[in-house]
């Protein structure tokens, strides 16, 4: 039990140390391939994805692509490490779960990205996934906001992602339910819990993704609190972004 | 492959006009659902839902296998669903499009994630036997919401079906044909029905956003963003879908689980009725309460 | 022989091609960045990057393109059938022995993978590099057996080597390169059981022990890519270069331990009495091989038999045009070609140590 509810509600403290509202260590590191056109390295906890990003470049004339000639299409592979996982396992291309993630990532974008303002050409985002330890999409939607903005991609706004569950299952009507911020991958097995992504400073919800049972009236408190831990994740994303673009600019007066 | 047919510039702006006025094209308020209709086939566990023009086929199976060696307590069920080239030729058979993948993950997350089906309930000999349940959808016509609609053909399939009644004595098996016993329900444990939600922004005036439920074919390749949510009638939420798309105010959205509370129960009460009546029309002289060795669930 | 396919073609127009070709060919070779024949370009190498692994590491070129590299260790059961009855007939010395002649490793202990962006597992690409990494791990049997836990188990090692970027330039070194350096980061879990109970192994990770221990000479292999204009031998070739490459080969090599002198290897070419091991060589088709775009039909070195009609006037050279090579090597070039890499002081040595500074910040 990752998560033993006696402990917790005596000392209010998770099973890595951490209070309900606190996230885990977040590192981002912006422009780190040199070959792409954008790239990041994003780790959340444990959780570590690199991302780069190509394009927009030329629509590759695949079969099935759509030619929508007025905009810029979003693809986005995602690629998991034999080694990410606690044990080794090849993952195959296939796996659909994997596929929604692309496709959820992909469409968040496409909504966010001018991508008007590029006709008839594909904005590539792959992501890899080395270390994978709880809130994997989150930790890849804000790799890719990073790696996006690093390729100067023109967007509305960053697109910042948590993760937020409720400390008991959905059998116990627990009232006194605690919301958490940020699971780890042992919590996410054990709790209810959703992903929630924002963009921009008001509380506007681009991705919301639940995959567990969960009283309705839960879900106010996981929302507050995943909205809230949005806004962390974006000062720290700006943070970053500040201190490139500060780098850059030094490095042109030369 | 063909490409699917974009819908064209008049269209898309006769829709935005309409919509501008609050009117539908069909002629339905934004929280209407068009006309339900729930049919059930001769054998068991057998559906054919139609909503508007949106057809869909449920078939439920059962066979007996072996569990999975980690599980070996818990019975199979399993989801397949199937867009045939028949439904438009825009699906290709053995390349599943976005759209089925999508559907068959939001079907998973919804029935299978939550716990619908009692899996253990389908355990006969741990480890060794337990029955496999299998739900073939098969879209038939294609007009717009297949979630929603999916996902009351196969909880009413699977609430329709019996699987035949089997005695354990030891290790052997024995698995009765319909004429030997009357063959038992499966168990569920909840209902979860989804209810899906089309957002439009830019189309109206800055920052305020049109949501619409049950949205026809032309409806969603225009809308900008859609929510997904799967919920029962005791308000426990199972799954949320928000791929992406057009951002929405967090206060907004929990208003979109309320109404989908309300939607769901009035689908459940639909689904119930219908189900009612359809056995009325099997138990024909009231025999079905004699013949059953079923004890009523206790919940 | 490298599937054709392994090499893409650089689009360089014959004026260019002939440009790249002479500045290579003249003593001592001009690079187009600057380098000597046997500088490497810069790169950035960090070792134990990721903590969910028995060993990582992450090299990143100048170029841009970039590997990391995971090698992950699981205990899993021997066969047994087959090692019993082999043992049995080999003689009784060995049961009163101390079973060393038991610890003998198998090939299918150590599972390599490569994956690279854009392509499928099963394209020519990724399974040629895969099977040339392993050949050069495996050549010596002496990394198997370091696998080795009791009779009845053994740790599977399984390396993931991912390519993050374009395959920009041929990938070979640095993958191999990224490949070394997690092997040399790569530490397993103390063992706690003694001879053939099931395994119990230390949980403190800081009682680990290393794979290869930084008190023994034995290394991981590397493996170098080589290529030859002319006379002119040059080492980490950019992909330009390798547009105009005669010969390509692929050396894999490894510090030997100082016990024994490997004299039965493949003894292509003089060994100085150097401390490295030559493991394998493959040649490599480079590009140059391929035919061109716009290359007529006597010029064709796939129709090179036919077209002999006007074959004088196509060998002809002209000042300012680049034709493909025709024929093999010299084996006398070949012979150059490892000698150079394997010398005492050479090329080999100095990446070898290179890398081992890596490991040990």
């Amino acid at each position: 039990m990752p998560l033993d509810t006696s402990t917790y509600s005596l000392a209010l403290l998770r099973l890595d140390g951490r209070r309900w509202n606190e996230l885990r260590r977040l590192t981002a590191q912006i422009s780190t391939q040199a070959s792409a056109d954008g790239s990041s390295f994003l780790s959340m906890g444990n959780t570590k994805v690199i991302c780069t990003v190509t394009g927009p470049s030329e629509v590759k004339a695949a079969p099935g692509a759509s030619g929508r000639g007025d905009e810029a299409v979003v693809s986005v592979e995602i690629s998991v490490a034999g080694f990410s996982g606690v044990e080794r396992k090849r993952r195959g291309k296939g796996d659909k779960r994997i596929y929604e993630m692309q496709t959820t990532i992909a469409t968040a974008f496409q909504a966010t990205l001018f991508t008007h303002l590029y006709p008839r050409s594909t904005i590539t985002i792959s992501l890899h996934i080395l270390s994978l330890d709880g809130s994997l999409l989150a930790t890849c939607l804000n790799a890719s906001t990073l790696a996006l903005i690093d390729a100067g991609v023109p967007m509305r706004d960053y697109i910042c992602a948590t993760t937020a569950g409720s400390t008991s299952s959905y059998s116990s009507n627990d009232e006194k339910a605690d919301p958490l911020l940020d699971l780890n991958g042992s919590e996410e097995l054990e709790l209810p819990f959703l992903t929630v992504a924002t963009c921009g400073t008001e509380d506007e919800v681009s991705v919301l993704v639940m995959e567990t049972r969960v009283q309705v009236g839960r879900l106010e408190g996981m929302l507050a609190v995943g909205v809230d831990g949005c806004k962390q994740v974006r000062d720290i994303l700006d943070v970053v972004v500040r201190a490139r673009g500060k780098r850059i600019l030094e490095g042109s007066q030369l | 492959m063909p490409r699917e047919v974009e819908p064209s510039l008049n269209e898309k702006q006769f829709f935005v006009k309409a919509l501008e006025e609050n009117l539908r094209i069909d002629g339905r308020a934004f929280d209407q659902y068009r006309e339900l209709d729930l049919e059930f086939g001769d054998e068991l566990g057998v559906t054919d839902v139609r909503l508007g023009k949106t057809r869909i086929h449920t078939h439920i199976t059962a066979e007996v296998t072996t569990p999975f060696p980690d599980r070996p307590f818990d019975g199979l069920f399993t989801i397949t669903s199937e867009l045939s080239p028949m439904t438009s030729p825009f699906f290709e058979p053995n390349r599943p499009s976005t759209t089925e993948i999508l559907l068959s993950r939001l079907l998973e997350k919804t029935l299978r994630r939550s716990g619908a089906l009692d899996t253990e309930s389908l355990c006969l000999i741990a480890g060794q036997k337990c029955w496999s349940i299998r739900a073939d959808v098969h879209v038939l016509s294609h007009d717009g919401n297949l979630v929603d609609a999916a996902c009351i053909g196969v909880l009413a399939a699977l609430q329709h079906f019996r699987k035949p009644d089997t005695s354990t004595e030891g290790e052997s098996v024995t698995v009765y044909t319909l004429a030997e016993r009357e063959p038992v329900p499966l168990s569920l444990l909840h209902f979860p029905y989804c209810v899906t939600f089309s957002y439009y922004s830019s189309t109206v005036e800055e920052g305020e956003t049109v949501t619409l439920l049950d949205a026809t074919l032309l409806e969603e390749q225009l809308r900008e963003g859609s929510a997904t949510i799967g919920i029962n009638r005791h308000g426990e939420v199972c799954q949320i879908a928000k791929l992406g798309g057009v951002p929405l105010d967090a206060v907004a959205f929990l208003g979109c689980v309320q109404i989908a509370l309300v939607k769901v129960k009035e689908i459940s009460v639909f689904v119930s009725k219908r189900l009612e009546e359809e056995a009325k029309k099997r138990d024909k002289g009231g025999l079905m309460a004699e013949l059953s060795a079923e004890n009523d669930r206790v919940s | 022989m490298a599937p054709s396919s392994a090499l893409q073609q650089v689009l360089l127009s014959p004026a260019e091609l002939s440009y790249l070709h002479t500045s290579l060919a003249s003593t001592p070779p001009i690079r187009p960045d600057g380098r000597t024949s046997r500088q490497f370009r810069p790169l950035i190498a960090e070792s134990n990057i990721l903590p969910g692994t028995n060993g990582s590491a992450r090299i990143c070129f100048d170029d841009g393109t970039e590997a990391i590299v995971g090698a992950k260790a699981e205990v899993e059961k021997s066969r047994p059938v087959f090692a019993a009855r082999e043992e049995e007939g080999e003689g009784e010395e060995m049961a009163e022995g101390q079973g060393e002649g038991g610890e003998r490793g198998r090939n299918e202990w150590v599972d390599i993978s490569v994956e690279i962006p854009g392509m499928r597992d099963d394209d020519s690409m990724p399974v040629f590099l895969s099977a040339l990494l392993s050949e050069a791990l495996l050549a010596d049997g002496g990394f198997t057996r370091k696998l080795w836990i009791n009779r009845r188990f053994h740790w599977k090692l399984y390396i993931d080597i991912l390519l993050l970027s374009q395959p920009l330039s041929y990938p070979l070194p640095l993958l191999s390169l990224t490949t070394h350096l997690a092997l040399l980061a790569t530490r397993l879990p103390r063992l706690k059981s003694e001879k053939d109970e099931d395994p119990m192994f230390d949980d403190d990770w800081e009682a680990s022990v290393f794979l290869f221990p930084q008190s023994q000479t034995a290394k991981p292999p590397a493996t170098l890519l080589v290529m030859a204009v002319s006379s002119n031998i040059i080492f980490d070739p950019s992909k330009e270069e390798l547009a105009v490459a005669e010969v390509v080969l692929a050396v894999s090599i490894s510090s030997s331990p100082s016990s024994f002198t490997p004299e039965s290897e493949m003894d292509v070419g003089e060994r100085k009495g150097g401390s490295l091991k030559l493991l394998a060589v493959r040649t490599i088709d480079p590009p140059s091989r391929l035919t061109h775009p716009g290359v007529p039909n006597v010029v064709n070195t796939a129709t090179g038999g036919t077209a002999t009609d006007n074959m004088e006037m196509a060998m002809a050279r002209e000042e300012g045009v680049w034709k493909s090579p025709r024929g093999g090597a010299k084996r006398k070039l070949i012979a150059e070609m490892i000698r150079k890499v394997l010398e005492k002081g050479g090329v080999g040595e100095e990446v070898l140590d290179g890398l081992e500074a890596v490991g040990l910040e």
